[in-house]
């Protein structure tokens, strides 16, 4: 497309988002902004207006505060890849949250009773898959719609979290458990693994394009393949050696990177996966070409609850205690449902992708956290959650190619 | 009513390839279908006229599986099949262009292509088939193929997404779809309505195409030029029922358009 001048910047945006690599580009610049101004502009202004201040002191972009932001981000960023897989049906799961409750309540007290560590995680994913599964049948099979059957769910779970947990806290000790986030990759392994990604990405890349040249297939300009796999190459050693610079690489992040990975390997390689988009675009289309729109629906909220469940180990193990309040009863629900819409995944349906609901969560953690520093307010804080959802959404809605008007 | 189908082209018609007899099908209080006969060979073009809201749609998704019918009886090559399911209805070599196209506008062009049919990577067998990985560079060379052999110039890329394509573009997809794959009955329902000129004349050629290659071909169209052009026979619905069938070569476009818009009873010289 040859270089227009007189291109507005909405349309540059819609260019931008058609190719492969710009769905993130609104999720990136929320990013972007938060850290900005929390990391940079906030500092810079105390210390320009006190004068009592002894030079610049970025808290916010510290390895410290950047290795708790993960961490903070981590169970929001677990379930909102589960809400992803959903929402790409076009269909919606209130009750992650209060699944994620319930099965870290479930692990509390199975360990309690006795249970080893690695078998009571077991136990409560398969519960939790069939927490989701269930929901699933009632929205496929009876015909209710997801909204509904997921509220019931919600409140039914919290009620089923409450009756398992009566004290409302139990605390977590289990080696194994408390284990997940506590391990940490040696740094020298972290980088090495970091390595190895690139390398695996770039082959990968480079040998698609010669795939495709081999077929005669159209290729993609040289320059947007280096620059993917350039910005990939910072993005990703810019994360390990600053984690690296605080103390090392956690287990807990890898395994919600591999985990990450897996899912969007799914949804967007797979006939399966291919099968959810297709039903978020037109469920009639696919019925009539053969898919079976019921299953496909089951298992999406089979692999929702899974991650809810995983979600609850993960919290669990970083709290070291399981309440009422971090799962059921809090915002967790709410911050992973934005964190998978601030990602840019459309809430009719068909379009969106997990990886975007990693970076949604992470700009949902920075913004919690930043104002956590600046010593806001819990009523500051949900006032600017809220105006950055409305933010992230109408960036999303405007550099659409349809446009505002559209879903 | 089938006296009349007899007469006309019953004796002369090749033995069918597809027949149903006495298909009924209610949408709540609308009676769409009232015990519609239906028949195409080999070697053929049937086209399938009516007014609007004759019927013809409805009798088509019952042929595809897509809606079933609450009661009838299915033959292949004379052996009766039952017809469900989209599934059943392409395990029988049963393809259709539907009239809404049924794309997902959100997927791009390849993608729709193959839609519920991925082709997939060899040497991943101890996976279920629907996860294994898509072979979607195999999946852009067919894509390629089948538009190429409709000629839609405009068609930049089978990577472009259907959502942003013109109506015309979105209904030589569908055709492509129906037409790459294996199949012996292809049935299209108005396929060229959103087509411009030229390419209203390749789907005509691609039709001429199937029935060339042995293939049992549908054809809906309110155009009745092209119907007596590429239909080796017509019939006619009406209100949900059959009128008659005649062989094109019998009959004239008045005949057929006194036929669709009052049935039988006047005026029609071949009733007596
Ligand atoms: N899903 C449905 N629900 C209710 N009624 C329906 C449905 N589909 C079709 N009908 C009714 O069945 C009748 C036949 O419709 P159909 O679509 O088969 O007509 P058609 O012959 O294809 O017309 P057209 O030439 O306009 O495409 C109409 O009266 C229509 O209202
Ligand atoms: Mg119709």
């Amino acid at each position: 497309m040859p270089a227009n001048p007189s291109l507005s910047l909405v349309n540059r945006l819609r260019i931008l988002r058609e190719t492969q690599f710009g769905a993130f580009v609104p999720v990136l610049l929320a990013l972007a902004a938060i850290w900005g101004y929390f990391g940079l502009a906030m500092p810079l202004w105390e210390h320009l207006t006190d004068p009592t201040s002894d030079g610049l002191r970025l808290i916010f972009l510290s390895p410290r505060n950047i290795y708790n932001l993960f961490m903070q981000s981590a169970v929001i960023a677990t379930l909102a890849v589960g809400i992803t897989v959903v929402l790409l049906l076009g269909d919606i799961d209130l009750s992650a949250a209060a699944t994620a409750g319930v099965c870290a309540a479930l692990l509390g007290v199975l360990m309690l009773a006795g249970v080893p560590g690695w078998l009571a995680c077991l136990i409560v994913m398969v519960v939790g898959t069939v927490m989701g599964a269930a929901q699933g049948l009632l929205i496929a099979y009876v015909g209710i719609p997801s909204f509904v059957v997921t509220l019931a769910g919600l409140l039914g779970f919290q009620g089923v979290m409450q009756k398992i947990l009566p004290t409302g806290n139990l605390n977590i000790s289990d080696p194994f458990v408390r284990g997940i986030a506590r391990v940490l990759i040696p740094d020298l392994l972290g980088i090495l693994i970091a390595c190895a990604l690139v390398g695996l990405l770039a082959f990968a890349a480079l040998r698609r394009r010669a795939q495709r040249a081999a077929k005669g297939l159209e290729l993609d300009s040289t320059t947007a393949l280096w620059g993917q796999i350039g910005f990939f190459t910072v993005l990703v050693f810019s994360a390990v050696l600053t984690m690296n610079a605080y103390r090392s690489v956690p287990l807990l992040i890898v395994l919600l990177i591999g985990l990450t990975a897996l899912i969007g390997w799914v949804t967007t390689s797979t006939p399966f996966g291919r099968s959810i988009f297709a039903v978020g675009g037109n469920a009639e289309s696919a019925r009539r070409v053969g898919m079976d729109v019921k299953r496909i629906r089951v298992a999406a909220f089979g692999i929702v609850g899974l991650l809810a469940a995983i979600g609850g180990i993960f919290g669990a193990s970083r709290y070291g205690s399981v309440s009422y309040t971090a799962f059921a009863g809090g915002s967790l629900l709410l911050e992973s449902i934005g964190a998978a819409v601030i990602g840019g995944t459309s809430l009719f349906g068909g379009r969106g992708s997990v990886w975007n609901a990693i970076l949604g969560a992470l700009v949902i953690g920075s913004l919690g956290n930043g104002l956590d520093l600046s010593g806001a307010s819990a009523a500051d804080k949900l006032m600017f959650s809220g105006a950055i959802l409305l933010l992230a959404v109408a960036i999303d809605a405007v550099s659409r190619s349809d446009g505002p008007g559209g879903r | 009513m089938s006296q009349v189908t007899d007469q006309s082209a019953g004796l002369l018609a090749p033995p069918p390839h597809l027949r149903v007899r006495g298909i009924h099908k209610s949408f709540g209080g609308v009676h769409a279908l009232r015990g519609v006969d239906f028949e195409v060979a080999r070697g053929e073009v049937m086209a399938l006229v009516g007014d609007n809201g004759a019927g013809k749609s409805t009798l088509m998704k019952v042929l595809a599986g897509a809606i079933a019918a609450d009661t009838g009886d299915f033959f292949l090559d004379e052996r009766p099949v039952s017809v469900t399911s989209p599934n059943d209805a392409t395990d029988l070599g049963i393809q259709i262009v539907y009239q809404d196209l049924a794309l997902c506008e959100n997927l791009d062009v390849a993608a729709n292509l193959s839609l519920g049919n991925e082709p997939v990577r060899p040497g991943w067998g101890f996976l279920p088939r629907i996860l294994r990985p898509i072979d979607d560079l195999e999946m852009e060379v067919k894509a390629q193929k089948a538009i190429a052999r409709l000629q839609v110039q405009t068609l930049k890329s089978v990577r472009a997404r259907v959502g942003g394509l013109s109506g015309g573009q979105r209904q030589a997809i569908a055709i492509a779809r129906a037409v790459g794959a294996e199949s012996s009955v292809v049935m299209l329902d108005e396929p060229t309505a959103a087509l411009g000129v030229a390419q209203t004349r390749q789907v005509l050629d691609v039709v001429k195409r199937l029935r060339d290659t042995g293939h049992a071909v549908v054809y809906i169209s309110h155009n009745m030029r092209d119907i007596f052009e590429v239909a080796d026979r017509i019939c006619v619905l009406r209100h949900g029922g059959n009128v008659a069938t005649w062989r094109t070569a019998d009959t004239t476009t008045d005949e057929i358009v006194v036929a669709m818009t009052r049935g039988l009873d006047q005026g029609a010289p071949h009733a007596s």
